[in-house]
């Protein structure tokens, strides 16, 4: 790879970094929010460092440097020669790849497909992380929204059962449940990256089930289970209004 | 991203003698973009590729031309076509892993470029002792200051080389600041609420795995095994100039396998059922070895594996630690990474002899003290 190809390549790859961060929140669909400032800033490094790159290759092709800097290269790929004919090996074509999947692919945020095969396993161990229920909760009957990840996660941990008889507000999306009755309002929980995204669940039975992937917003309450918390394997929730939504801005919790 | 050519343009035609024999000669970039549809059978790359055939420099700025416009044709086109759900879960698994390290690699080359530019190499040579069996430990714990991943380390790892450390000193570094970092332990911290000890479990086995490579290194390693990372700038050049050379240097080495490494980590991401994990979760060291298997090939950040450790709760305590300490210092994107850097006769050896110990030390210290 020339030099100037070098330079057009990382000026791409930091438009795209720049494109889904700036110009869009696609980024939101791949990474933590909490990403935008550093992904933006390595965007705008990788642009400047492009230009300038594309700017000296220019200027050293100028009319007195032109025969030089057109040197034959006799190397092959991987080797380069040193000084400023230098090359960059012929993997570094695939930098153009991430820019192909931000422009041209901008895959959407994992789904049902993920969903439905992620681990499911729930944080067993989290349960000293959970404040106490009864402090604001207000008026009972008055559904309190709630991260499935939260309410799933007090399912499965609180041996108190304090979420019993309370209403709660969830918002997920939808994923058949190809093993039986019922399906699953589900969101993908994700701690930096889609790449470790885990999936959060709770198992509908009163409903007729929507289309796959649609966007949910339920009110109803836990199902408390009989028998030991920890031995279910999906908690069920009783839906008592539901209302179909938008996509929520941040597909993860 | 297309604003971006127009300073070339320019420059383009100031030069007088390119015109000869060039397919393009005067038009300029943007009617390149905009005369594009009767250039849709570019190859990319052209059969010409690489041949000093003429002006170059003009044929790779029509080849990037070419490849904006067939983005654009691409995107909108195909936005309506891809449904394979699959396809799109890889997709965005890849691009999440490919973005999420690259400010890690931007910020990683960086500093590497720095260090080499501006850190006079007398400065290591005071600080890090000059005897390997000494500076192994010295650099296992710096590691733990330096917030950063993977990514980050193998070109600082590079660019130690280059400065004068000894190697066995700067792979212990290399091996210990993504694993051990104060950013990874807090996050581990975090994914294990109820259990302090598995952050103390990592750190040791993490920190006792990376000075052991590095001693066995520094007493059996050969040069000769790690490809020298080139001082590539001209000796007479200013600092900025090696600053940006080196840095543009490591990104285009180091980048193309990290995006080899996404690839394939975005693969088996999509291609192993969970269930077929799941299924082994009771074994007892079959287990641990299942975990440090998913590590190697998952290739998830060093900062956001905890949280996946703890997602795979039905294993043993000493299985999620096998999933800690070997993750970042043996998986397929880093791997990639060393073999851009280092070369493959160095991997060769290097991986091997880190997934040993790495293991060795998982099943020790989670028998301590998990």
């Amino acid at each position: 790879m020339n030099r100037i190809a070098q330079g057009i390549v990382l000026v791409l790859l930091g438009a795209a970094a720049l494109s889904c961060t700036l110009a869009s929140d696609l980024y939101l669909n791949y990474v933590q929010a909490a990403f935008r400032p550093f992904l933006a800033a390595a965007g705008v490094l990788l642009v400047a460092l492009g230009v300038i790159a594309i700017a000296v290759d220019l200027r050293a092709a100028g009319p007195a440097a032109a025969d030089a800097a057109e040197e034959p290269d006799h190397s092959g790929h991987g080797a380069d020669s040193h000084g400023h004919g230098h090359r960059a090996p012929g993997v570094a074509w695939l930098l153009l790849l991430p820019v192909v999947a931000v422009f041209v692919v901008s895959p959407p945020a994992l789904g049902a497909y993920t969903a439905a095969g992620a681990a499911t396993a729930p944080p067993r161990d989290s349960a000293a992380a959970l404040d106490d229920l009864d402090e604001d909760w207000g008026d009972p009957s008055e559904p309190r929204e709630m991260e499935l990840q939260e309410f799933v996660m007090r399912a499965w941990t609180d041996q108190e059962r304090t979420l019993a008889g309370r209403t709660v507000r969830l918002t997920g999306f939808v994923v058949p449940n190809p093993e039986g009755e019922g399906w699953y309002l589900a969101r993908l929980q994700m701690a930096c990256c889609a790449a470790d995204a885990i999936v959060n669940r709770v198992l509908i039975t009163d409903q007729p089930e929507p289309p796959k992937d649609s966007w949910w917003q339920v009110d109803g309450t836990w199902v408390e289970p009989e028998g030991d918390i920890q031995d279910i394997r999906d908690h069920r929730f009783s839906v008592a209004e539901m209302a179909e939504v938008e996509n929520p801005p941040d597909p993860y919790e | 991203m297309r604003a971006d050519p127009p300073p070339n343009d320019d420059k383009d035609s100031s030069v007088p003698d390119r015109s000869a024999g060039s397919p393009v000669r005067s038009s300029s970039l943007g009617d390149t973009i905009a005369g594009w549809s009767d250039r849709e059978d570019e190859h990319l790359p052209p059969p010409d590729w690489g041949r000093p055939t003429g002006p170059r420099r003009t044929a790779t700025v029509w080849l990037f031309a070419a490849f904006i416009a067939l983005m654009g044709a691409g995107h909108a086109w195909l936005s309506d076509r891809l449904t394979h759900e699959a396809f799109l879960a890889w997709a965005t698994i890849f691009t999440a892993i490919s973005l999420q390290a690259m400010p890690f690699l931007v910020f990683g080359v960086a500093l590497s470029a720095a260090l080499t530019a501006f850190v006079p190499a007398s400065l290591w040579r005071r600080v890090i002792p000059r005897h390997p069996a000494a500076a192994v430990p010295v650099a296992g714990v710096a590691g733990a200051v330096l917030p950063g991943c993977e990514c980050a380390s193998v070109p600082i790892a590079g660019s130690l080389i280059r400065r004068g450390v000894a190697p066995a000193a700067a792979l212990t570094f290399l091996l210990a600041a993504p694993a051990i970092n104060p950013v990874v332990l807090v996050a581990t911290a975090v994914a294990f609420p109820n259990r302090p000890e598995m952050v103390v479990a990592r750190l040791v086995a993490s920190l006792g795995a990376a000075v052991v490579v590095g001693w066995l290194w520094a007493r059996f390693g050969r040069s000769g095994w790690l490809r020298p990372p080139r001082a590539h700038h001209d000796p007479g050049a200013s600092r900025w100039t090696v600053f940006r050379e080196s840095m543009q240097h490591d990104l285009m080495h180091a980048g193309g396998f990290l995006v080899v490494g996404a690839l394939a980590a975005a693969t088996l991401n999509v291609m192993v059922p969970r269930d077929w994990i799941a299924a082994v979760a009771d074994m007892p060291v079959v287990s641990v070895l299942v975990l440090a298997a998913l590590a190697v090939l998952l290739s998830i950040c060093s900062e956001a594996d905890a949280f996946v450790a703890a997602s795979l709760s039905e294993f043993s305590g000493t299985a999620q630690l096998a999933f800690l300490v070997v993750g970042p210092m043996v998986d397929l994107k880093l791997i990639a990474l060393q073999a851009g850097t280092f070369g493959w006769a160095f991997v060769r050896r290097f991986v091997p002899l880190t997934l040993v110990l790495t293991l060795l030390f998982s099943f020790a210290v989670g028998g301590l003290l998990l």
